[in-house]
């Protein structure tokens, strides 16, 4: 396993957990749970696309490991 | 006409009779918490049983001292609404027994109750050491609540200073293998999303017994089938459990890399994951 796939590894895992804490707000019937859920699903998200941004960059510097 | 049929009329009318006289008077009476409607109750029901065997008296009689006992009590219960000293009189007063952990005797002596039933009732309350009350009442309709000190109370998350998610009641949106549609729609869902459901169970609707749905959501099901093993909700542990992981790796991967700011980048973030798990913790356990 090399450090980009590790890497994509982590950010699809990332789009998992967004894709559910949405899911969780949009099911929750708690006001404060739905806040909650929502606030750390945009936080996720933020993260998500700092590491979309390190894929990218891994990809252009280690070229070979393109799509793996 | 013979006596059998007149004992089933009469049953049958004083059965009616009594059935709205206290649907009328409401819960209270079915309780009997106050006083008056303790003796209400004991007298309406045996008039009607005096009403319905004794043959030879006439009916009219005894459903005219129903109906009179009746609206009595529901105009007792009316005043009382209106006036905290009538109601003090007529539904009676709560007397306290206990006052910072020191029992009052003389309160104890003017409501007739010894120290043996005093303890009874502490018993009964799950307290075995009078010293552990901090306070205690005599309600009227004679039982007691004790409040206990504050060391001696059971924990709550309140007292570990823990914060706690509020929880809305779970709805019982199937019952014998129909959908409740009330319920459904007072969780906020629809048909579609518990066909859906019930699906990623692998269950048929008519093979439930029971089906709830949390406040997040989540639904719980009863087979009839008891053999088949149905998978309790974990989507929320599951997600901790990986939003752990994620954060886990972030930090693996700040240690990993060379580059400075991919570091700083991973630490930030992981960080930032730190405050969500923490955040979300209380909403994800179980």
């Amino acid at each position: 396993m090399t450090i980009a796939s590790n890497v994509k590894q982590c950010l699809s895992t990332m789009k998992g957990i967004e894709a559910q804490l949405s899911s969780f707000a949009l099911n929750s019937l708690d006001k404060d749970a739905q806040a909650i859920f929502h606030e750390a699903m945009l936080t996720i998200g933020e993260v998500k696309k700092d590491l979309q941004y390190r894929v990218l960059e891994l990809e252009r510097h280690e070229p070979q490991y393109m799509g793996s | 006409m013979p006596d059998w049929i007149f004992i089933i009329s009469r049953s049958l009318t004083l059965l009616g009779l009594l059935f709205i006289i206290t649907k009328v008077l409401g819960k209270k009476q079915i309780s009997e918490l106050s006083f008056f409607e303790y003796v209400a109750g004991i007298t309406i029901g045996s008039i009607a049983g005096e009403v319905v065997t004794g043959l030879e008296s006439n009916m009219g009689h005894g459903v005219l001292a129903l109906l009179v006992f009746g609206f009595v009590t529901f105009l007792v219960n009316y005043i009382a609404i209106k006036s905290k000293k009538f109601s003090d009189f007529a539904e009676g007063k709560s007397t306290v027994v206990i006052k910072d952990g020191k029992i009052l005797e003389e309160n104890l002596k003017k409501e007739r109750y010894t120290i043996d039933e005093l303890s009874a009732l502490l018993r009964q309350k799950d307290i075995f050491k009078f010293a552990d009350v901090e306070f205690a009442v005599l309600e009227p309709r004679g039982t007691l609540s004790a409040l206990l000190k504050k060391e001696n109370q059971p924990l709550t998350p309140k007292d570990l200073q823990m914060k706690m998610p509020n929880e809305k009641e779970p709805q019982t949106v199937i019952m014998d293998g129909n959908i409740i549609d009330e319920s459904l729609r007072c969780a906020g869902k629809g048909r579609g999303w518990l066909y859906t459901e019930l699906e990623k169970l692998g269950v048929t609707l008519d093979n439930v017994f029971l089906g709830q749905v949390d406040s997040y959501g989540e639904i719980t099901v009863d087979l009839y089938n008891d053999k088949i093993q149905v998978p309790t909700p974990a989507q929320r542990p599951l997600l901790l459990a990986t939003l752990k992981k994620v954060q886990a790796d972030l930090e693996i991967f700040s240690l990993e890399t060379e580059c400075e700011k991919s570091k700083a980048m991973y630490k930030k973030n992981s960080i930032k994951l730190q405050e969500t798990i923490d955040k979300l913790s209380p909403y994800l356990n179980g």
